[in-house]
């Protein structure tokens, strides 16, 4: 269903990284000192200011109300079905003022604060570093300033230097958080948003998608490295291996392809890929048998690289039998290199 | 004042005296399918509600237990966003906002104003045709393949998704006129109905919030409505108003939806409060502390929460000037929300407390909205709720005011009324233990969603990264819990229906009018014309005696 009506010219490249499966097996995030927020990782220090500043406020109050409720119960509850209330007061006027403004004060300290707070979230400082992370059901795919060659899934970023996000999606509505950096903003189809943040802490950290996209929302994951300048300098992000393309082909599958196509003959939203390729009595690899509709028409065909080659990239042209009623995302930009490397990898998996 | 009288043992109370009350008075199923007496109405409404949270709580269910596994244990995906939208769904529109107008509202304001019925009894039997239309229509959407769009609809995936969104939409149509004529009626009610002696500022505070409701009904349903024919539209005949492959803008949606969605929170809670309010004044014998104050932060609510909505959006990229006025106002609607708060605890404070079932329910009620409304205050903060937007955090600042206020305050007012609706009593030791599992299953629940949510989980997922187990564990255990309390609370209301002991007339000592009928009340209300000659909540005038006859 979702045709990628949306092309986009920056992603009409190029290059290719190794990645990790979006399935997160991510290391599990260090908490701070007072236990409620992922230690910070970022400048944006405001925010845990702020958040403990209001949680105090919060729990004094809860703390002052649940004191005079028991203390109320304890001490005035009816003993006999006559009792009189102790006291019949319906005002206090110094009282009241009281406690409409004191409140006020402070709502207007945390409203102040927290807005001071947001503006720095949205000035992006001069020479921050430009990425791009395009969003679509359910993966995140990210540009490197003046680099051919994007990663998927994963994400490598130098501590200490500022990264501003080019936000796109190419579908429905997505959101980029990261909780150790405290930023989030929605990515929104048809617009550009922006997000920046400056690591300060090398590490690795969770990169989720916090607005609702559909079936598998909670898997579109990155996993994000924060690397010192040396590490960083070797673009780690670019680990195309062009003697092992099958290696490079299940990282992209993993990537790109396994929330709809498994290997093991499970059919979800795609078919799975276990069949594409099988081996003939001499052991050789050779394409399987597939029925599928052209037009509407069914027909039995014997997958070639040309059939896999138009189904990724112009998936309506064949629709697989008994998936025909759903639709995949077409990758008209994928390097040919990761097409190559993705065939070699489906003919690893025949006489499995 | 302390002379300690023996209390009547109410098993030798005689049987009626054979007055017609509104229950007996005819019977055969088109006197019930066709009435117009809003005690009927309010009685069916509170079946059709009570189905809905039921079912509701049963979503709830499935999802906890689907998450006591990182890797998710029940359902496919799919299936998991199909059930946690039908619980949003069914909740927020089948039940959270019609329950207490529908079933106490309905029941209880006339008898408040000392009138014989509503303004318009028939709109409010088409209200709950409509009601029951939207249910029909909402059951249908599930079998017509079901919807996985969230309770919040969010286009463009609302657009996209080959679910039944369309059948659902209509649902919410209906339901959104049926909300908007219960509006309209109380409105008109309130102006017209009220007994010679009642001025406004001797109205109960029940009827006071469900006025501001009405006015928020009214006002803001409409753009609901009108976002949903849109949607359908979308879907329909690619109008290009949302989608932005056509040039739509998924972000006006958004705008749109929490235009009515914001003050529809209001909807939800303002009749909660007015129950509150007149619970901790009956069951503290003791005039409600700054009755006006809070009589007019209602209205106060009521106006500032039209301009609150872009706190949903703080992600958005909204611009820097919107922010800056949607987060100052947000902090703005604390103020009256925390001059209740302290109102209603200055009204227990040297109170007589009664610690029977409405009261302990009540407590409950003031100790979680304690909770919740605070922790509205730390989302109001810009930079904060950028950490904290989409996450369990937001999840669990609603059900602490959704599900453990609003409904909490909800059952309050039910244990209150029920003896003044059905002249029966339930069983007093199992309501107190129900509301206490209840509310150690509620915070169970959901205070472990608060560390999970400020340590980054996100909502609406139906997987997680393993770390944050623990808390859902924590959290499915108490589901569990609240799952058996709300069984409880289930069985001893119906079964007090065959086998309660007799209700006394004036059952709590309540001194507005719904206390001045017989018990329970005959088919126009009143036996004789009421008039109001004292102020609110004067409990020098409680006739004691009252409090110890039993209902005819
Ligand atoms: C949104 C889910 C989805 C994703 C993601 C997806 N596919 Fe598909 N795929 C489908 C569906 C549905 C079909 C069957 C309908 C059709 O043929 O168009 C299909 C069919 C195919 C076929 C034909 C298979 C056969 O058995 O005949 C191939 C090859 C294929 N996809 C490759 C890929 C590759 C490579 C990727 C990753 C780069 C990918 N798909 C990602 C849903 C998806
Ligand atoms: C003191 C008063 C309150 C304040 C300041 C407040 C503030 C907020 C804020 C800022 C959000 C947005 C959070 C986010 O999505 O990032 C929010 C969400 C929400 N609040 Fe409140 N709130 C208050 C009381 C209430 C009450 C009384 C109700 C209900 C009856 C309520 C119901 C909700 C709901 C339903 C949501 C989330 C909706 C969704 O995204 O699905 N809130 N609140
Ligand atoms: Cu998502
Ligand atoms: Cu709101």
């Amino acid at each position: 269903m979702f045709v990628n009506l949306f092309q986009d010219p920056v992603n009409a490249a190029q290059g290719v990284a190794e990645s990790v499966p979006q399935n997160p097996h991510a290391p599990a995030q260090t908490i701070d000192a007072w236990g409620q927020l992922p230690k910070l990782a970022s400048t944006f220090g405001d925010v845990d200011g702020l958040f403990y500043f209001t949680y105090a406020v919060c729990i004094f109050f809860f703390v002052l109300i649940f004191a005079a409720l028991l203390y109320s119960v304890i001490k005035w509850h009816r003993k006999t079905y006559d009792q009189p209330a102790a006291s019949n007061v319906t005002h206090n006027t110094p009282l009241e003022v009281v406690w409409t403004v004191i409140p006020l004060i402070i709502v207007m300290v945390m409203f102040a604060w927290g807005f001071k707070g947001s503006l720095d979230m949205t000035n992006v400082p001069h020479g921050a570093r430009q990425y791009k992370a395009t969003a679509k059901q359910w993966n995140w795919t990210f540009s490197y300033p003046n680099d051919p060659v994007q990663s998927y899934g994963e994400l490598w970023l130098e501590v200490g230097k500022p990264a501003s996000f080019l936000l796109e999606s190419t579908d429905v509505l997505h959101a980029f958080y990261m909780p150790s950096m405290r930023v989030k903003r929605d990515v929104v189809p048809g617009r550009y948003q922006k997000v920046w943040f400056q690591p300060i802490e090398k590490g690795e950290y969770h990169l989720f998608c916090a607005e609702y996209c559909g079936d598998d929302h909670s898997k579109m994951y990155a996993k994000v490295h924060v690397v010192d300048a040396v590490e960083y300098a070797k673009r780690p992000w670019d680990q195309w291996d062009d003697n092992n393309p099958a290696k490079g082909g299940e990282s992209r599958y993993k990537a790109l392809c396994s929330s709809c196509h498994s290997l093991d003959g499970t059919p979800l939203t795609g078919p799975s890929w276990k069949g594409l390729f099988v081996k003939d009595a001499s052991g050789a690899i050779v394409g399987g048998q597939r029925d599928v509709f052209v037009g509407g028409v069914k027909e039995t065909i014997t997958v070639d690289d040309a059939y896999i080659i138009e189904s990724i990239k112009n998936p309506e042209a064949k629709k697989a039998a008994g998936h025909e009623k759903n639709a995949m995302t077409a990758f008209p930009n994928l390097p040919d290199r990761e097409i190559h490397g993705i065939i070699e990898f489906m003919k690893t998996l025949a006489g499995k | 004042m302390t002379t300690n009288v023996p209390a009547v043992d109410t098993h030798v109370a005689e049987p009626t005296s054979g007055r017609k009350n509104f229950l007996n008075c005819s019977s055969g199923f088109m006197s019930w399918a066709g009435t117009l007496d809003h005690k009927r109405i309010g009685l069916m409404y509170l079946v059709g509600v009570s189905i809905a949270f039921l079912c509701g709580g049963l979503f709830a269910l499935l999802v906890r237990l689907h998450l006591w596994s990182p890797e998710g244990a029940l359902f496919a995906n799919a299936d998991y966003n199909q059930i946690f939208t039908l619980h949003g769904a069914f909740m927020v529109f089948l039940f959270v906002i019609p329950a207490i107008p529908g079933s106490l509202g309905n029941m209880v304001l006339p008898l408040m104003l000392g009138a014989k019925d509503v303004a318009l009894p028939r709109l409010n039997l088409l209200s709950f045709y409509l009601w029951c239309s939207g249910a029909v229509m909402a059951t249908l959407a599930i079998i017509l393949g079901g919807f996985d769009t969230g309770w919040t609809f969010y286009a463009p995936y609302s657009i996209y998704t080959d679910k039944a969104v369309v059948s659902i939409g209509l649902g919410i149509f209906l339901l959104g006129f049926s909300s908007i004529f219960t509006g309209l009626n109380f409105i008109v009610t309130v102006h017209k109905l009220r007994a010679p002696g009642l001025t406004w500022f001797r109205m109960p505070l029940f009827v006071w919030a469900l006025y501001a409701t009405s006015i928020l009904q009214v006002l803001a349903t409409p753009v609901l409505g009108i976002t949903v024919l849109l949607v359908a539209f979308e879907r329909l005949y690619n109008i290009g108003i949302f989608d932005p492959r056509l040039g739509g803008d998924p972000v006006l949606f958004e705008h749109f939806f929490w235009f009515y969605s914001h003050p529809a929170v209001y909807i939800m809670v303002l009749p909660a409060f007015g129950i509150v309010s007149e619970l901790v004044s009956v069951h503290s014998r003791k005039p409600l502390f700054g009755y006006k104050l809070i009589a007019f932060s209602s209205l106060a609510i009521a106006i500032i929460s039209f301009l609150v909505w872009g706190h949903h959006m703080f992600t958005s990229g909204q611009s820097t000037y919107a922010m800056f006025a949607f987060s100052f106002l947000t902090f703005f609607v604390a103020i009256p929300t925390a001059i209740k708060e302290f109102s209603w605890v200055a009204t227990i404070w040297k109170g007589s407390i009664a610690l029977n079932s409405p009261m302990l329910y009540t407590l409950a009620f003031l100790i979680i909205f304690a909770i919740g409304g605070l922790t509205g205050v730390i989302l109001g903060a810009l930079n904060v709720d950028i950490h904290l937007h989409d996450t369990y955090f937001v999840v669990a600042h609603f059900h602490y005011v959704m599900m453990g206020s609003i409904a909490l305050a909800f059952f309050a007012g039910l244990h209150h009324w029920w003896p003044k609706m059905f002249g029966v009593m339930y069983n007093e030791t199992l309501a107190k233990i129900a509301c206490g599992i209840i509310f150690i299953g509620f915070n169970t629940t959901f205070l472990p969603q608060f560390i999970m949510g400020s340590r980054g989980m996100p909502r609406r997922y139906a997987t997680y990264v393993p770390e944050y187990a623990p808390y859902h564990h924590a959290s499915t255990i108490g589901a569990v819990i609240l799952g058996l309390g709300i069984a409880l609370m289930v069985y001893y209301l119906v079964a007090s229906l065959f086998s309660g002991k007799r209700a006394m007339q004036n059952q709590w000592g309540g001194v507005t009018l719904d206390w001045h009928t017989p018990t329970p009340p005959p088919l126009e209300n009143f036996d004789h014309s009421p008039s109001v000659t004292t102020e609110v909540y004067d409990y020098s005038v409680l006739d004691l005696e009252t409090t110890r006859t039993p209902a005819s």
